[in-house]
């Protein structure tokens, strides 16, 4: 299988090399080759070729090729940035160094590493090295402890998965061809033409069903396979509802509270103090605010207006609503923080100018406004997430410990409860490699539509 | 260029979270938040030898008792300098330990929770050697060790058999409880129920009187959803948990966590739910919720572990409600065998010299001398460990006027000395343990099929304790 597979790279790798670079001379074709080859080969060789056992099911099979493919297409892809540089094609270094270089310093090339080396060692020990051992644990079963470790190849990850493996190369295919249908008929469309409102439409639609086509791919448990979809989904639900609500809750208080009041810095200052509270202490205060024997909450409603609140650490929806009122509490003063400061550099020619052609307060809001603000959206969008994502297991292991039944155990929640909890440590090393593709890869995808729409304002 | 640095700034707090998480989370599994204040007591001299304990207590009452009888100890043995650390978990205690010892710095002395007990005898450091060390095999026959006369042959036999494996008694116990049901009397009593129910059935009728009266509470009665009331109710009914004896003639192999008794049981605990007898606070091992409720009088009826006993006791007088302790409720439909022990004991750290095994050794056994056990069971209500702080406790007259406080000892000496009221030693038994409650919890508040719930929690933990034994079963 392994040969089968390079002497399909080294084919495809000159291909490759035809269709993304211009003019390219013979030897260009065989590094292309060469270099394909290295890519595809790589995993394979690391894991001993584990996917291509004898005992291991079709689905190992194709977590092996997957892995082939994107070893030779992250291969293509860095050597098409070397060959770029090479021609001259991008700049070599960055503004800054321009800038050195016009002011006629002259530096040794070590200059720059040795000025570097502080930050790249701690960089190296404390972010890459668990990084890579991240993604070997994660193909481990073993413990804290243990004695010894038992290679189950990509047992980790497949046990995540539906077990039909047409099923699980085709959802991911259908989501992936009506993403790109969507894009190529909104770009081949008319603007203002029906055909292009509809594309518009559909271009969303496309987009979410990439996260249909996960849902459909994660394992709903059963036949030793292990119950990802339902962590999948509470992470969406919470994940969503933490950065819609602390986004738009942020600029609307931001919105309010940029008005000219009197003690207004006052006031300010007050709305960003959450921002300062541990996600623990977070989950601790709404605890104390709901909990149904103890709570305040409770407690007022009942005696003040005989209201019985039930206990929301026993309904799926209160759980997950109440994980949500209280994370997205939590940051909506760094978010108000930055729609303050965003505010500030709205231009108030454009507001005057709208004002005199009689735009209502509505239409000043979200035709100057809200495009003003677009970069500050964009960069509290990717931080919100990264928060939703990673910081929120506190606040639920204080309100809820992921009750009721596993319904508001988000995917972090999951990876601490197995890996750390559990000493499970292959499994938990899994997931958390599962969730660090996840964020990079709504990351891209960020940067790709929301960064077209974002603007600067022509600086 | 505001571009490129709000797009620098975002990638940075991306990768930076990202990688730090993926890597923290899993690869480097330390206990976070654990260690928390070193008390040296008594004075440290260059002669001195410095022997850490790690407790895994962090309140007031509990760690205040153990730095305290540390501080008498280094007073009476000026040659050494017992070091309490405190962790904030059983857990914390265990990865600490765990780690230390791959680092080559363990500590002396440490406190692990009955549920550890297989793992604290699988534990190897880096070149496969056992961490702990036979207690017994330590002590080696002695019957006093520096002055301090041992302690270990007059431990009570339900701990001394939970903890006895392989023929060797491994830890010297320290806290050890059993499961009570605690009663508010004055709700009880205004039921007309006179006695507090002594079977699951009686329990329910209680109930029933109860809630149907004028001013009932919230919900008749609480526990814990804790695997080790389940643990409890199968001992009660001569169930095992575990192949093999409960693992105590071989290494357990296979759980059975929907065997009838666990079906009867779980079934019984939603029967109550769903009559509104049973209140779910809604979390899982949730202690404080539980006792919360029982303070507040929102419900009757408590099952709590007999380490809070006088503790309750103490703020229901307070409160003003009448309080009385009593066996945990049995299943009336099959014959009483035993309920087990719960709580933790202190494990040896293998490898250090003998000058200083002795001043440990020493040191256990002055922690558990009749007087300080007995003031141990005072103080909390856990069981006295020894026969000798029982007869010493006798002797004062402390359970003419404390009765309560002697329920827990009596039900572990009605317990037919069974494998199935010993309790189960398992690999994993931590992540087991929390199958079992998750799966009580989807049953109770999602309103599943006990059995088939049941069945497929079984599947897992059976799963979980394979790829323990594969990984430590030699």
């Amino acid at each position: 299988m392994l040969i089968v597979g390079l002497v399909i790279a080294a084919l495809v790798g000159p291909l490759w090399v035809w269709r993304n670079i211009e003019d390219p001379s013979v030897q260009r074709y065989g590094i292309g080759s060469a270099v394909a080859v290295l890519g595809a080969a790589v995993t394979p060789i690391a894991m001993g070729q584990c996917g291509f056992a004898e005992n291991t099911s079709s689905v190992d099979h194709l977590f092996a090729w997957g892995l082939m493919v994107g070893g030779g297409w992250f291969a293509l892809a860095i050597m098409k940035a070397v060959f770029d540089r090479v021609d001259g094609k991008t700049q070599a270094g960055s503004s800054m160094a321009g800038e050195i270089r016009t002011r006629g310093f002259r530096l040794g090339w070590w200059v720059p590493w040795v000025l570097l080396s502080p930050t790249l060692i701690i960089l190296i020990v404390f972010l890459y090295v668990p990084a890579v051992s991240t993604f070997t644990l994660a193909t481990k079963l073993t413990r804290l402890g243990a004695p010894k470790s038992i290679d189950v190849c990509f047992g980790n990850f497949t046990e995540l998965l539906i077990t039909n493996p047409f099923q699980l190369v085709a959802y991911p295919l259908i989501a992936i061809a009506l993403v790109y249908g969507a894009n190529y008929w909104s770009n081949h469309s008319t603007p203002g033409s029906t055909s292009r409102r509809f594309a518009d439409i559909a271009t969303p639609i496309a987009a979410l069903s990439v996260f249909v086509a996960l849902y459909a791919i994660f394992s709903p448990g059963g036949g030793g396979q292990v119950a990802y979809r339902p962590v999948y989904v509470t992470t969406i639900i919470i994940s969503v509802g933490i950065v819609a609500t602390g986004m738009i809750g942020g600029l609307a208080i931001a919105y309010l509270a940029f008005r000219q009041i009197g003690g207004g810095g006052v006031y300010r200052t007050l709305l960003i103090w959450p921002y300062a509270i541990s996600p623990a202490v977070a989950g601790l205060l709404f605890f104390m605010i709901f909990d149904p024997s103890a709570g305040i909450f409770t407690y007022t409603m009942d005696n003040l207006f005989g209201v019985q609140v039930p206990n929301y650490r026993e309904s799926a929806i209160l759980a997950q609503l109440s994980i949500i009122l209280a994370s997205s509490w939590k940051i909506i003063g760094y978010n108000i923080l930055f729609y303050l400061a965003g505010l500030q550099t709205v231009s108030t020619d454009q507001i005057e100018a709208a004002l005199l052609d009689g735009a209502s307060a509505w239409q000043r809001f979200t035709k100057i406004v809200l495009p003003a603000l677009s970069p500050i959206t964009f960069f509290l969008l990717v931080t919100n997430l990264t928060y939703a994502f990673f910081e929120v297991y506190a606040t639920i292991d204080f309100m809820t410990k992921g009750a009721p039944a596993g319904k508001t155990s988000v995917a972090i929640y999951e990876i601490i409860r197995i890996g750390v909890n559990n000493g499970d440590l292959g499994r938990g090393a899994a997931q958390s490699v599962l969730l660090f593709l996840a964020v990079i890869g709504i990351t891209l995808w960020q940067f790709k539509t929301s960064g077209e729409r974002v603007s600067y304002g022509g600086s | 260029m505001k571009y490129r640095l709000l797009t620098l700034l975002a990638v940075i707090a991306l990768v930076a979270a990202a990688c730090s998480s993926s890597g923290d989370d899993a690869t480097t599994t330390t206990a976070a938040g654990g260690s928390t204040d070193t008390t040296v007591a008594g004075g440290s001299s260059a002669d001195t030898i410095d022997i850490d304990f790690w407790v895994a207590f962090s309140d007031e009452k509990r760690l205040g008792y153990a730095q305290d009888r540390a501080a008498e100890f280094n007073g009476a043995h000026p040659d050494y300098n017992i070091r309490v650390t405190s962790f904030a978990s059983y857990n914390d205690v265990f990865d600490a330990a765990v780690l230390a010892v791959d680092s080559s710095r363990p500590p002396a002395l440490i406190h692990f929770f009955e549920a550890a007990t297989r793992e604290a005898l699988d534990a190897v450091d880096g070149d496969g050697n056992k961490i702990f060390k036979s207690v017994t095999d330590a002590i080696a026959g002695r019957t006093e060790i520096l002055g301090e006369p041992v302690v270990l042959d007059s431990v009570v036999s339900a701990a001394r058999d939970y903890y006895t494996v392989d023929g060797s008694f491994y830890s010297m116990p320290w806290n050890t409880s059993s499961t009570v049901l605690l009663s508010n009397m004055s709700i009880l009593e205004a039921a007309g129920v006179t006695e507090p129910p002594a079977t699951w059935g009686e329990v329910t009728a209680a109930c029933e009187k109860i809630m149907a009266m004028d001013g009932a509470p919230a919900g008749c009665i609480s526990w814990p959803n804790h695997s080790w009331h389940a643990e409890q109710a199968l001992g009660q009914q001569g169930e095992l948990l575990a192949n093999n004896d409960n693992g105590r003639t071989a290494r357990a192999t296979e759980v059975f966590i929907d065997s009838p008794g666990m079906v009867a049981y779980v079934s019984w605990m939603k029967d109550l739910t769903d009559a509104g007898y049973y209140t779910y606070t809604g979390l899982q091992r949730d202690w404080g919720g539980v006792d919360t409720l029982f303070l507040a009088e929102d419900i009757a009826m408590q099952i709590d572990s007999s380490s809070d006993t006088l503790i309750h006791q103490a703020e229901a007088a307070d409160l003003g409600f009448d309080f009385k302790a009593s066996f945990m409720p049995r299943n009336e439909d099959v014959d009483y065998v035993g309920n087990l022990i719960g709580g933790a004991t202190i494990w040896m750290v293998d490898g250090m010299d003998q000058v200083t095994e002795d001043g440990a050794l020493a040191f256990m056994n002055f922690f558990s001398n009749p007087e300080n056990a007995a003031a141990w069971h005072q103080l909390t209500g856990y069981v006295p460990i020894t026969d000798d702080a029982v007869d010493l406790l006798n002797s004062e007259g402390w359970y003419d006027d404390e009765p309560n406080a002697k329920v827990a000892s009596d039900q572990l000496a009605a317990a037919q000395n069974t494998p199935a009221s010993l309790g189960a030693l398992i690999g994993n038994f931590v992540g087991i343990r929390d199958v079992i409650t998750l799966a009580i919890e989807d049953i109770l508040v999602n309103d599943l099929d006990v059995a088939e719930r049941l069945g497929q929690a079984n599947e897992e933990a059976n799963k979980s304790l394979q790829e323990y034994e594969a990984l430590f079963g030699g």
